[in-house]
């Protein structure tokens, strides 16, 4: 591809990208007359729509979607790397295994809810955030999984079995030799993880009360019986788009830096 | 190991179980409180059910057709995103923005850009004298696929990124010094070495793409007629609005049943865990 | 939280106040958990918690508010669980049948012939029909939404229309006032619930039902099939273009951004379209041609494994009253009581004579879409079948017919 040729095609991929979010922005900033005329330039701003979100509690929610996804992430981190390391290592189960992780993967959310509910209820977590954060961890413990078993087989057991012919414990020789060596991956894996839990609309619209609601089900939210109430949900999603736009431009680096390392080996 | 095996139990298993039992009853939510075993009568059903299969239909059509869509394309920004000197780092980060923005938000963006009186983009196309009915009954499918694509050809991108950075130099060097054309290069050393990060990423995607629903959900609601009747959205009418949670949960089954079916060939021909790089 | 031991005959003993009709003070008390859809009726309610706080304070209104889906998916989650999650819901009509017969809901005959005063026979006829299954009275009213016509008054004087009364008129006044930018009607043919609320009207007009008395259907007429040409012709001449899967969202906003002239929609948009924009005013209400409109409405339910039925039981009593819902209809909620849509203080403080007066009429002749088990699902049965047949994939006769079938299905399901 030459030069031209390519930056155009990025030019391209930009706009396309960048046509939404303009609309988004210019649609956050518009009164309720103005936005039946979704494609006028010519209006005067308002902020109404930014106090109407932050009246409505989208913050809150967004600090929510926050903690449940960073809960989520933690607990599939722990729970999947390690294993992910017997997998790896002890090819436990087989191909099988890892294959039957992927599965529930694909278990519709519609099905999948309703026991969870029903669970939630008679151990009186109704509403709390546990519920919420074990119904992400159906989608995103299994991805983890996955994930850091690629970085695991990538790393010779030659690392470990030197370490443990120097003495160290099976346990202590993957904590100082092998982590180290997969924590870009593992740093992957987390930014992927939390992004799913980040946009995850169905557990979160069942599952969460009034004091619990994520962000996507606040947008969602805007989406009434009496229409879309377009400018404050633009305001929302703008609020739900930012902070990611900003946390990815510092993280792409690592994250395509975390994946190449490891990740795609098989 | 424990650890692990204890979580998935108790949050996969169980539910997993549970919609299996439902499967197998004739569970309604607002039936009367004890469901009666029924066996395999669900599934029996569903194969009289017109409707499931041309939601199976329509949803096998998305996902081939979203991903292969996003791949090409993946592949093509990706590789151009490799060789992009200037402002490297802000065009990656924008470009990958799209997957972070809740699904139902984007289809609610959609439905009013596309909207024929109030939406920008029908706005421009009268512009040029184009008129086209996007969720009219040829083009809403195409137009679903496109919302697809708007938001998870980043996420191709990211992989396919990734495995094109972590490329062993030496292929190529000797590639160009046998004097082989930039397609030549591409087709015998860029993609073979990129099998493995192709294999998952398709993987993945398609995986997610057959759950495909905010979008149908945001817009057409499965119109007009059935064109946009998706799996995961009449599991949801299903359950949800007609309360018939026991034959929502055969129907899940059933997909997971194709899907595995799908994915064992995919997975076999890209992804033997044998072949090293 | 403790039930008082005098609540347990509960229902307001003789010492009722008069003039409201309102349940005892002292009968009822502790928590009451409501959930309710978040709709500006919903605000009017909750703007009048603290004068019922004042008459029984007792009792401890808590109410959640969420949007439709979320709410309906909710109530039918807490349905399976065996703790009672809400101890008063709101109840659309096509779920009535289907609650009740599976043991949902609590019978409220007895609570409501207890209230002196309360008038039940106010509440307009068909509601009160809704709420009644095989004979016992399940819900009281709290809204309606029944359909009516929505145009520009000012449009229609300078063409010189009147408004329609029968399909044809409606036919030629689309089609005349559809010029220039603006579409002589905005519809909303959306798959499924959508378009069959809007079909309805037609299929009224043409002079067609949709169930007979013994709630078999009674689609496959000759009426349906001039009607749903009707909608097919109106469609193709005066609709917004590429309009196919327009639902309630665009063909509002169609309208009051002077891009359609009229729409058949809920009563209730009049107000909301004529406070504010361009075209503030210049709204009317008239009847849907002939006269006979789609219904719909929400009613207050109590469910049978509710906590607190006298605390619920008092505060729907109390609100559905003839002076509070005098206040919440004044404060701008849909009517649901005739005396309230004929007080003239309700005209001067709410939205004039002619919106009340015209919702009354409507009400009158107003029939739901579906009355019967699995409403829901025969709804959307048919309401597939129309969309197709708007999309051109299937004929008229084949729609109607498979329609009638695969509702006559769902209902002997």
């Amino acid at each position: 591809m030459t030069p031209w040729l390519r930056r155009a095609f990025l030019l391209l991929a930009a706009v396309a990208v960048a046509f939404p979010y303009a609309w988004v922005v210019l649609a956050s900033l518009k009164d309720r007359q103005a936005l039946n005329d979704p494609a006028s330039l010519g209006f005067s701003p308002t902020l109404d729509n930014w106090r109407e979100i932050v009246d409505g509690g989208v913050l809150e929610s967004a600090l929510i979607s926050v903690v449940v996804g960073t809960v989520t992430v933690a607990v599939a981190l722990v729970a999947g790397t390690l294993g992910a390391y017997a997998i790896s290592r002890y090819r436990t189960g087989g191909s099988a295994t890892r294959f039957g992780i992927l599965i529930s993967q694909l278990m519709p959310p519609a099905v999948l809810v309703v026991p969870l509910f029903l669970i939630a209820f008679d151990l009186h977590l109704r509403d709390t955030v546990i519920v919420i954060v074990a119904a992400h961890l159906t989608f995103v413990l299994p991805v983890v999984t996955w994930f850091m078993i690629g970085f695991f087989d990538a790393v010779p057991r030659a690392y470990e079995e030197q370490a443990m012919v120097d003495g160290h414990s099976r346990f202590s020789a993957f904590r100082t030799v092998v982590l180290p060596q997969v924590l870009p991956g593992l740093g992957a894996a987390a930014i992927f993880a939390f992004v799913l839990s980040w946009n995850d609309l169905f557990f979160g619209l069942i599952l969460a009360g009034g004091n619990t609601r994520t962000l996507p089900v606040a947008i969602a939210s805007y989406n009434t019986f009496r229409g879309v109430e377009l400018g404050a949900m633009s305001a929302a999603i703008l609020v739900s788009v930012v902070p990611v736009l900003i946390a990815s431009f510092y993280v792409q680096r690592r994250l395509v830096r975390g994946i190449s390392a490891g990740g795609l080996k098989y | 190991m424990v650890p692990l095996g204890l979580l998935l139990g108790v949050i996969v298993a169980y539910p997993l179980g549970y919609s299996l039992w439902l499967s197998l009853t004739d569970r309604r939510i607002v039936g009367s409180k004890d469901a009666t075993f029924v066996g395999l009568d669900q599934y029996a059903g569903l194969l009289d059910n017109a409707a499931y299969g041309v939601a199976m239909r329509n949803t096998i059509v998305f996902v081939v057709v979203a991903v292969t869509l996003e791949l090409v394309l993946g592949l093509a920004l990706a590789m151009a995103l490799q060789r992009q000197r200037r402002a490297r780092d802000l065009t990656r980060a924008f470009l990958l923005t799209p997957m972070f923005v809740t699904p139902i938000a984007v289809g609610l963006m959609f439905r009013f850009l596309l909207n024929e009186q109030l939406g920008a983009i029908p706005a421009i196309l009268d512009n040029v004298g184009l008129d086209i009915d996007f969720f009219g009954p040829t083009l809403a499918l195409p137009t679903i696929i496109a919302i697809d694509v708007w938001q998870w050809t980043p996420f191709m991108v990211l992989l396919l990124l990734a495995g094109l950075e972590s490329l062993p130099r030496q292929p190529f060097e000797a590639a160009r010094v046998d004097g082989a054309s930039a397609w030549m290069t591409f087709r015998r050393v860029t993609l073979p070495l990129l099998k493995p990060a192709i294999g998952i990423a398709v993987l993945l995607r398609a995986l997610d793409a057959f759950k495909v629903f905010e979008y149908v959900f945001a817009t057409t609601r499965g119109g007009p007629g059935d064109a946009t009747e998706t799996i995961q959205y009449q599991i949801y009418r299903t359950g949800f609005q007609f309360f018939r949670i026991g034959e929502a949960a055969a129907m899940a089954f059933v997909l997971i049943a194709v899907v595995l079916v799908l994915a064992t060939i995919l997975y076999r021909r890209f992804l033997r865990p044998e072949a090293s790089a | 939280m403790t039930l008082t031991l005098a609540a347990c005959g509960g229902d307001g003993d003789g010492s009722t106040n008069a003039s409201t009709g309102s349940a005892d003070a002292g009968a009822a008390s502790g928590t009451v958990r409501v959930i309710m859809e978040e709709v500006p009726d919903t605000d009017i309610v909750k703007e009048m918690l603290p004068a019922f706080q004042q008459a029984h304070p007792d009792v401890d209104v808590q109410i959640e508010a969420l949007p439709y889906d979320q709410m309906r998916d909710r109530i039918v989650s807490s349905f399976l669980a065996s703790d009672p999650t809400y101890d008063l819901i709101v109840v659309d009509n096509p779920w009535m049948h289907d609650f009740a017969q599976a043991g949902f809901l609590e019978p409220l005959d007895d609570r409501i012939a207890a209230i002196d005063g309360y008038d039940h026979e106010d509440f307009s006829q068909p509601l009160r029909d809704i709420a009644s299954v095989d004979g016992t009275t399940y819900a009281v009213p709290f809204y309606n939404y029944a359909l009516a016509l929505v145009y520009r008054k000012d449009l229609y004087e300078k063409a010189g229309l009147e408004p329609p009364t029968s399909l044809e008129e409606l036919k030629a006044a689309a089609a005349e006032l559809n010029e220039g930018g603006r579409a002589g009607i905005a519809m909303q043919p959306q798959k499924g619930y959508k378009i069959f609320e809007e079909w309805a009207n037609y299929l009224f007009a043409a002079g067609g039902k949709i169930q007979n008395d013994d709630g078999s259907i009674a689609l496959d007429s000759p009426e349906a099939r001039e009607a749903l040409q009707a909608y097919i012709d109106i469609y193709r001449e005066s609709a917004p273009k590429n309009s196919l899967n327009w639902a309630f969202d665009e063909a509002i906003r169609s309208v009051s951004a002077d891009k359609a002239s009229q729409l058949i929609s809920y009563n209730w948009t009049l107000p909301t379209l004529n406070a504010e924009g361009d075209q503030a005013g210049n709204f009317a209400l008239a009847e849907v041609p002939g006269g006979k409109a789609a219904l719909g409405a929400w009613f207050w339910g109590i469910p049978a494994n509710s906590a607190n039925k006298d605390g619920a039981w008092a505060f729907v009593s109390w609100l559905t009253d003839k002076a509070q819902e005098k206040e919440r209809v004044i404060a701008g909620g849909a009517p649901v009581r005739d005396s309230v849509m004929q007080d003239e203080e309700v005209w001067e403080q709410g939205f004039g004579e002619e919106y009340y007066t015209t919702v009354a009429r409507i009400l009158e002749d107003a029939a739901p879409l579906a009355n019967g088990p699995n409403a829901e699902e025969m709804i959307n049965v048919v309401g597939e079948q129309l969309n197709a047949a708007v999309a051109g994939q299937t004929s008229v006769d084949e729609a109607i017919s498979t329609a009638a079938q695969r509702a006559q299905e769902t209902l002997d399901k």
